[in-house]
């Protein structure tokens, strides 16, 4: 599905990600686990084409395209979802009119017809219910005033109402209470199936109980240093990255 | 003659002494002579020039140097161009500045009189020449105006009356506006705890070049409310200013609203004058400017007495070879203690080659008062934009969404829903005429 090499990445003029390797299939769950600043966002940027995120060096082929031609908008078209580390504030657009703008550009994309208003309004409402999100704040402007756990509630609900092939989860579990976080992982485990694939990034074994991984991997100073079954993540909360023998970024 | 950094103005007085005559109601001697008067004092001061301080974003000098012909009658036939369809209520129609009988529809209510201008020249002279003399005359545009004017209605509210429905006046023009200066003149009076609704489209063609200038004088009684709703989508070439004078009375509440989407040169402004206890003044404001599309907002809050209150807000969205300028004057008096007046300007600017001038003016001479302002000019969120295109939109969709909720924050307040989509409808496509490009 995804397929990573030798991606050298750098913004703002500093080289963060210096030879990455990485291969998804179909299907597979992927955790990248990794300290602070080791470039993890950049990743997920690189892979869905956020601007001031320079590739220098290396590609990024997804479902055989290359896409890093391709516009950020372009690839959310190929079925790419990306919940952000930190979902950013739009004010004065509701996030129900955002989420039909969004659900109906993906659809052009694909050269399908715009969803009916009432067969919209019947998904977003499931979908809500699904991830126990208080249909009021569908109303509200995108991410305005919701506290750190409702944004990504809302990202989770954005990605199930735009059913990706491919998500990456940037620290989705950050902020969420214990009840969130398994309605969460809920919905992270209704999108496994054998077609679809996750990245999902995270600093805490805890999600990994409810999402196992089929592989983990470990990011530091802009490469995969460390790759190894769920066990892996087990071992790194014990001994921590310096116990396995990994560095610290040295900025 | 012309008074300092002021343009002559001849050629305005040249086409005066040939047609002068022939303009509405010179059957009457009074209408003639006050013509005359205007022209004179017009011509004391001629067209403010751009060293003007309130005029510095907004060149004349095409009017002063093209020849802007009179127009002196025009044809009866049926032209609703640019009406809004679902508002009910009164439809008075101006074609090239002239009442346009044959497609407007007047309808009656007890306490409401509603008239065109000429028909109240020649009824009610009296009363016409008493509001028309005690017009003190602030700039020598309005002068003009009173020289020049074609037509324009007037509206009577009296005491405790609530209009039915809001009044649509619509401004369009035909091939004959080419190369004229079109002056309208219009007088309002809303009577003590009564309540007035008007809708005012300004519409023309791309192809014609005209001037068009539209003065409202406006008188808001104790308790009473009025509020005027424009819509501006003059032809590319246009050169349009409208004017709005307004007295509010204790009590009572002035809102003003506007959408500058058209012309070469757009100059809107508002002077409220605040002079009764608790008055409430509320202007509202988008513009939408490329291509050569200038717009300029002016507005003069005078804070007369106390505890009154103003708050403007107006958004500017540029895009490639558009400018706009807000100039927001607040003068609170001595007297006018516990006034709070308030005034935000934001403006967006989608390109390189695009500007925006903001330019707020305090004069407070009161001492306990609450003021505030703030004028932005900055480009779209970039995160924003960015969030958006990766759940699927593209550059126009998020550009279009996001300059969407810049400027529909103007007029979530209306409560006419016909009203306040129609102007969100119009900015959209605004914005979506940008993309076929
Ligand atoms: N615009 C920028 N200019 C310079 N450096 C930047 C810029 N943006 C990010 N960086 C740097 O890139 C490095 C990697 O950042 P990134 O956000 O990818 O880390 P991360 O692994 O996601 O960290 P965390 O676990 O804290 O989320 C950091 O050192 C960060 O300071
Ligand atoms: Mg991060």
């Amino acid at each position: 599905m995804l397929e990573i090499k030798n991606l050298h990445v750098e913004v703002g003029g500093q080289k963060i990600l210096k030879g990455l390797n990485l291969n998804i299939n179909d299907g597979e769950v992927h955790a990248i686990m990794g300290p602070n600043g080791a470039g993890k966002s950049t990743l997920s940027y690189a892979i869905c084409g956020k601007p001031g995120y320079e590739i220098t060096e290396g590609s990024v082929t997804f479902k055989g395209k290359n896409f890093l031609e391709l516009e950020a908008s372009e690839r959310a078209g190929e079925g790419v979802f990306l919940g952000f580390q930190y979902p950013v504030e739009i004010p004065g657009v509701s996030n129900i009119n955002f989420l039909r703008a969004a659900i109906n550009s993906v659809r052009k994309y694909r050269n399908e017809g715009e969803l009916a208003a009432g067969d919209f309004l019947k998904l977003i409402r499931s979908k809500a219910a699904e991830l126990e999100m208080d249909p009021e704040m569908l109303k509200r402007a995108v991410n305005v005033g919701f506290s750190g756990g409702e944004k990504k509630r809302n990202e989770m609900v954005q990605m199930s109402m735009l059913d990706p092939i491919f998500a990456v989860l940037d620290e989705t579990d950050s902020g969420l209470d214990i009840d969130a976080l398994r309605i969460v992982a809920d919905g992270i485990n209704r999108m496994r199936c054998p077609e679809k694939s996750i990245l999902v990034i995270t600093h805490y074994q805890r999600l990994l109980d409810y999402v196992v991984p089929d592989f983990v991997h470990v990011l530091a100073n802009g490469k995969i240093v460390k790759s190894g079954d769920k066990s892996l993540a087990i071992r790194l909360e014990k001994e921590g990255y310096a116990g396995l023998g990994i560095e610290e970024n040295v900025a | 003659m012309t008074a300092k950094n002021h343009l002559g103005g001849l050629k305005f007085k040249a086409q005066f002494d040939l047609w002068g005559n022939s303009l509405p109601r010179s059957e009457l001697d009074w209408v003639v002579k006050l013509r005359h008067e205007s022209m004179a004092k017009f011509l004391q001061f001629g067209l403010p020039g751009p060293k003007v301080e309130a005029w510095k974003y907004t060149n004349l000098g095409q009017l002063n140097s093209g020849n802007y012909e009179l127009i002196t009658s025009a044809d009866n036939v049926v032209n609703e161009m640019g009406l809004l369809e679902n508002l009910k209520g009164s439809k008075v129609i101006f074609t090239d500045g002239f009442y346009n009988k044959a497609s407007s529809t007047i309808e009656s209510q007890n306490g409401v009189k509603l008239l065109s201008l000429n028909d109240y020249l020649k009824d009610f002279p009296e009363a016409a020449q008493k509001i028309l003399n005690k017009n003190d005359d602030d700039s020598s545009l309005q002068s003009l105006n009173t020289a020049l004017m074609t037509g324009g209605y007037v509206l009577f509210v009296d005491k405790n009356t609530t209009l039915t429905a809001p009044i649509q006046i619509l401004h369009n023009t035909t091939t004959s506006s080419e190369n004229k200066s079109i002056a309208t003149k219009c007088f309002i009076d809303v009577q003590e705890n009564s309540f007035a609704q008007i809708v005012e489209i300004f519409i023309g063609a791309d192809e014609q070049n005209y001037w068009r200038h539209h003065v409202t004088e406006a008188i808001v009684s104790e308790n009473a409310v009025l509020e005027i709703y424009q819509i501006q989508e003059e032809g590319k070439k246009a050169i349009h200013t409208a004017d709005t004078h307004v007295d509010v009375g204790q009590r009572a509440n002035f809102k003003h609203y506007s959408l500058n989407l058209g012309g070469k040169i757009s100059r809107t402004e508002i002077k409220p004058t605040l002079k009764g206890l608790q008055a409430n003044v509320d202007l509202r404001g988008a513009f939408l400017g490329r291509n050569g599309n200038a717009h300029d907002v002016f507005t003069h809050m005078k804070h007369l007495c106390p505890e009154g209150t103003s708050d403007q807000i107006y958004r500017g969205v540029l895009d490639k070879g558009g400018k706009s300028s807000f100039q927001g004057k607040v003068y609170v008096a001595k007297d006018a203690q516990l006034t709070n007046a308030d005034q935000s300007n934001k403006n967006l600017i989608l390109d390189r080659n695009a500007e925006a001038n903001s330019k707020p003016e305090l004069l407070i001479y009161a001492d306990d008062v609450k003021c505030s302002h703030g004028a932005t000019v900055g480009e779209l969120d970039a995160d924003a934009l960015y969030y958006l295109k990766s759940r699927g939109l593209d550059q126009n969709a998020a550009t279009a969404l996001l300059v969407e909720a810049f400027v529909s924050e103007v007029y979530e307040e209306i409560k006419l829903e016909p009203l306040r989509s129609k102007y969100l409808e119009l900015a959209l496509n605004w914005l979506s005429k940008e993309h076929k490009k």
